[in-house]
């Protein structure tokens, strides 16, 4: 197969923009998640959510906990999606050429 | 290879092959104040680009367009026909089971034609052979498949690929098709789509050009031009022998039909041959040594014949050429001369055709006697539904052997050992697809006489085997946008690597479930981690414990490898439906504006 057509076919990922798309998404999801609870209310606010708090010191299932849980899923995320696509851009690298 | 020049000694320049090669070869060294003897065995000059008449009727030998990327052939060509050449537009389909398919293929079209069940076993075929490729593409068949799927291979490549070189697609070296279709990939559809020829590429799919009285007019000119420079073109001169000593070339000895079988002989200093590589062999004498005779015999060629026709209608069909991949006859191209130029057929009322059978010298098609051709081809015009029989009112046959170079299993072994022998001919360089046995079309060919003539004169050093082997060989002009398009489209349409992402979204939820594992472990409590323990529901053995964390981390990198190696397998087949999709739409777009304009 002619380089040319691994140039053009393989893709190579942005880490950066891949890192702030996962960081924003997970950050999202967790600030979501945390609001819809607060919102629903009741005795006790959202229990197993609340367990996040093991991984993310200073977070709370309340609206500023939303804020604090967003920032945490951002960088979570972030890392998560960086190191995704820098292994993956190093695999293609080394198998490609 | 080139002589050595020495002030004192006249050079006298031997060309053998008055085709594309031999004849440029001729030009340069007339241009250069060398004006060389040049020997042809046929009776007209052009070789394979040669124009045969009949009646007044021009019959071109295989159809032959008028494009090069090398700006140096087309120099030569304006500066030899000036105005004689025409824009011609291009159309040419295939015909199989019945149906016409537009060539180049269009994926509307050919789904259309195929019918909806049978396109979608050709995408489902195509997205197989993605999917799970040949390893090795050593042959044709596989070189193919791996880009177009069984499928597609089967219905658009297999029947006329084996009627073109007699053998199957399973034999036929995968070099061949990575040659002459390089490039053609659904890649390269996929980037057409974006790219309209009236605004990014001009392509041949389009139009071209040719010579007014086709590609002979320009051979003549060129032999002309020769001739007048103090230069011969001596016809009817087949090469008997190739006297040598030791390593140099000294006579050459021909005998034809203008000498009355009288041999004759042509001394030179210089030598630059296009004949066959295999006759070259064979007629030198001394004998070139037994292995390399050996060898020249197991390299082959392919030929063909081409039945003329003249039909008594003034339009028949509209296609430059049709190619009929149907196996149920044998014909294997229709040319229509008059699409081509209006001027190669004298009577406007009429049309010419050339059915072109593809053989071996000497099998039945090739020894076939005249009428019974004639009859076989007014029999398949008919079967094809282009001409009625009792239309046709003429015709006759042209055989062309050595047309094509065989690329089978073992050409490249003896080839090797052929070209290591003449090589070693200090004063002798081969030329054109003959000369060197590659399947160079006519502007490289043309390219290896230039190249050859400047090893001889200037001492230069161009490796004559290597043209077009690092060229590329695409139909196209390539404007400044294109190649930043192409970046911007690969990046939106590209694949990603299955694999590598599988294992990077392995690393990382392997990685993930460790360190969550180790955080709970290290917090402790009275219960660790009772919610992320209930992962053992999926992953047996796993605990909230350091050693848990390692069985955690092993898990996790098996799962994230599946999970990313099926997210990379969906993405990649949804990016090629999207593709799909936008050509669909780019078709139907100019319709649906159609409505607006009534």
């Amino acid at each position: 197969m002619a380089s040319d057509d691994v140039r053009v076919r393989i893709l190579r990922l942005d880490a950066t923009a891949q890192a702030i798309s996962t960081g924003v998404l997970a950050g999202l999801g967790i600030f979501v998640a945390t609001n819809w609870l607060v919102l629903k209310g009741g005795p006790v606010v959202g229990p197993n959510l609340a367990l996040l708090a093991q991984f993310c010191p200073g977070y709370s299932v309340t609206f500023g906990g939303s804020l604090i849980g967003f920032a945490y899923g951002f960088v979570y995320g972030g890392a998560a999606g960086y190191a995704v696509s820098w292994i993956y851009n190093r695999f293609v690298q080394t198998r490609r050429g | 290879m080139s002589l050595p020049h020495t002030p004192s000694t006249p050079r006298r320049f031997v060309v053998v092959g008055a085709g594309p090669a031999g004849l440029t070869a001729a030009y340069e060294l007339a241009q250069a104040g060398e004006p060389p003897v040049v020997l042809e065995k046929g009776a007209m000059v052009g070789g394979l680009a040669r124009t045969e008449s009949y009646r007044g009727f021009h019959f071109d030998m295989g159809g032959h367009r008028f494009f090069t990327k090398v700006p140096e052939v087309d120099a030569f060509w304006r500066t030899v026909l000036g105005d004689e050449f025409l824009r011609r537009p291009r159309l040419s389909r295939i015909y199989y089971e019945g149906r016409f398919f537009d060539y180049p293929l269009r994926p509307t079209n050919a789904l259309a034609g195929l019918g909806a069940w049978q396109s979608v076993l050709v995408g489902l075929s195509y997205l197989r052979w993605q999917i799970a490729p040949y390893r090795q593409e050593d042959t044709f068949e596989q070189w193919v498949t791996n880009r177009f799927g069984r499928r597609l291979f089967r219905t658009f490549f297999k029947s006329y690929t084996e009627k073109v070189w007699g053998v199957s697609c399973s034999e036929l070296k995968a070099e061949w098709a990575a040659q002459r279709i390089k490039d053609l990939s659904l890649w390269t559809a996929v980037r057409s789509m974006f790219l309209r020829p009236q605004h990014t590429i001009k392509t041949l799919i389009e139009e071209f050009d040719y010579p007014r009285l086709g590609p002979g007019m320009m051979w003549n000119a060129v032999r002309a031009e020769v001739v007048r420079l103090g230069g011969s073109v001596e016809t009817d001169h087949e090469v008997v022998a190739i006297e040598r000593d030791g390593n140099r070339v000294t006579r050459i000895v021909t005998r034809g039909a203008s000498t009355n079988g009288t041999p004759r002989t042509h001394a030179g200093t210089d030598f630059i041959s296009s004949m066959p590589i295999t006759e070259l062999v064979a007629r030198l004498e001394p004998p070139a040594p037994d292995a390399v005779r050996a060898a020249a015999r197991q390299l082959s060629h392919r030929a063909f014949v081409t039945v003329c026709l003249i039909v008594d209608q003034p339009d028949l069909f509209p296609d430059n050429w049709i190619y009929i991949h149907d196996p149920a006859v044998q014909v294997g191209r229709i040319q229509n001369f008059k699409n081509w130029s209006p001027a190669m057929v004298p009577d406007a009322t009429k049309t010419s055709l050339g059915l072109e059978y593809f053989c071996n010298q000497g099998d039945p098609l090739w020894n076939m006697p005249d009428d019974e051709l004639v009859a076989l081809a007014r029999k398949e015009i008919a079967h094809v539904g282009l001409a009625r029989p009792e239309d046709v009112v003429d015709g006759c046959v042209v055989r062309v052997a050595d047309a094509y170079p065989v690329y089978d299993s073992s050409y490249r072994e003896h080839l090797d050992v052929v070209r290591a022998y003449v090589d070693g001919l200090a004063n002798l360089q081969t030329i054109g697809r003959n000369g060197l046995h590659r399947y160079n079309n006519q502007d490289h060919a043309m390219v290896t006489g230039m190249l050859a003539v400047k090893n001889a004169l200037h001492g230069e050093h161009h490796d004559l085997w290597s043209v077009n082997t690092d060229q590329e060989y695409h139909e196209e002009i390539r404007e400044p946008a294109v190649d930043a398009l192409e970046d911007a489209l690969a990046r939106a349409f590209g694949k990603l690597d299955r694999t590598g992402f599988g294992l990077a979204v392995g690393a990382v939820v392997g990685m993930l479930i460790f360190l969550a594992t180790l955080v709970l472990v290290l917090r402790g409590g009275p219960v660790v981690g009772p919610h992320l323990a209930l992962l053992s529901q999926y992953f047996p053995g796993y605990r909230v414990t350091l050693g848990g964390s390692v069985i955690g981390l092993a898990y996790g990198c098996v799962a994230g490898f599946v999970m990313g190696w099926t997210f990379a397998l969906v993405r990649n087949a949804t990016t090629f439906v999207s593709a799909v999709a936008l050509r669909r739409n780019a078709d139907t777009g100019p319709f649906s504006r159609f409505l607006d304009s009534i």
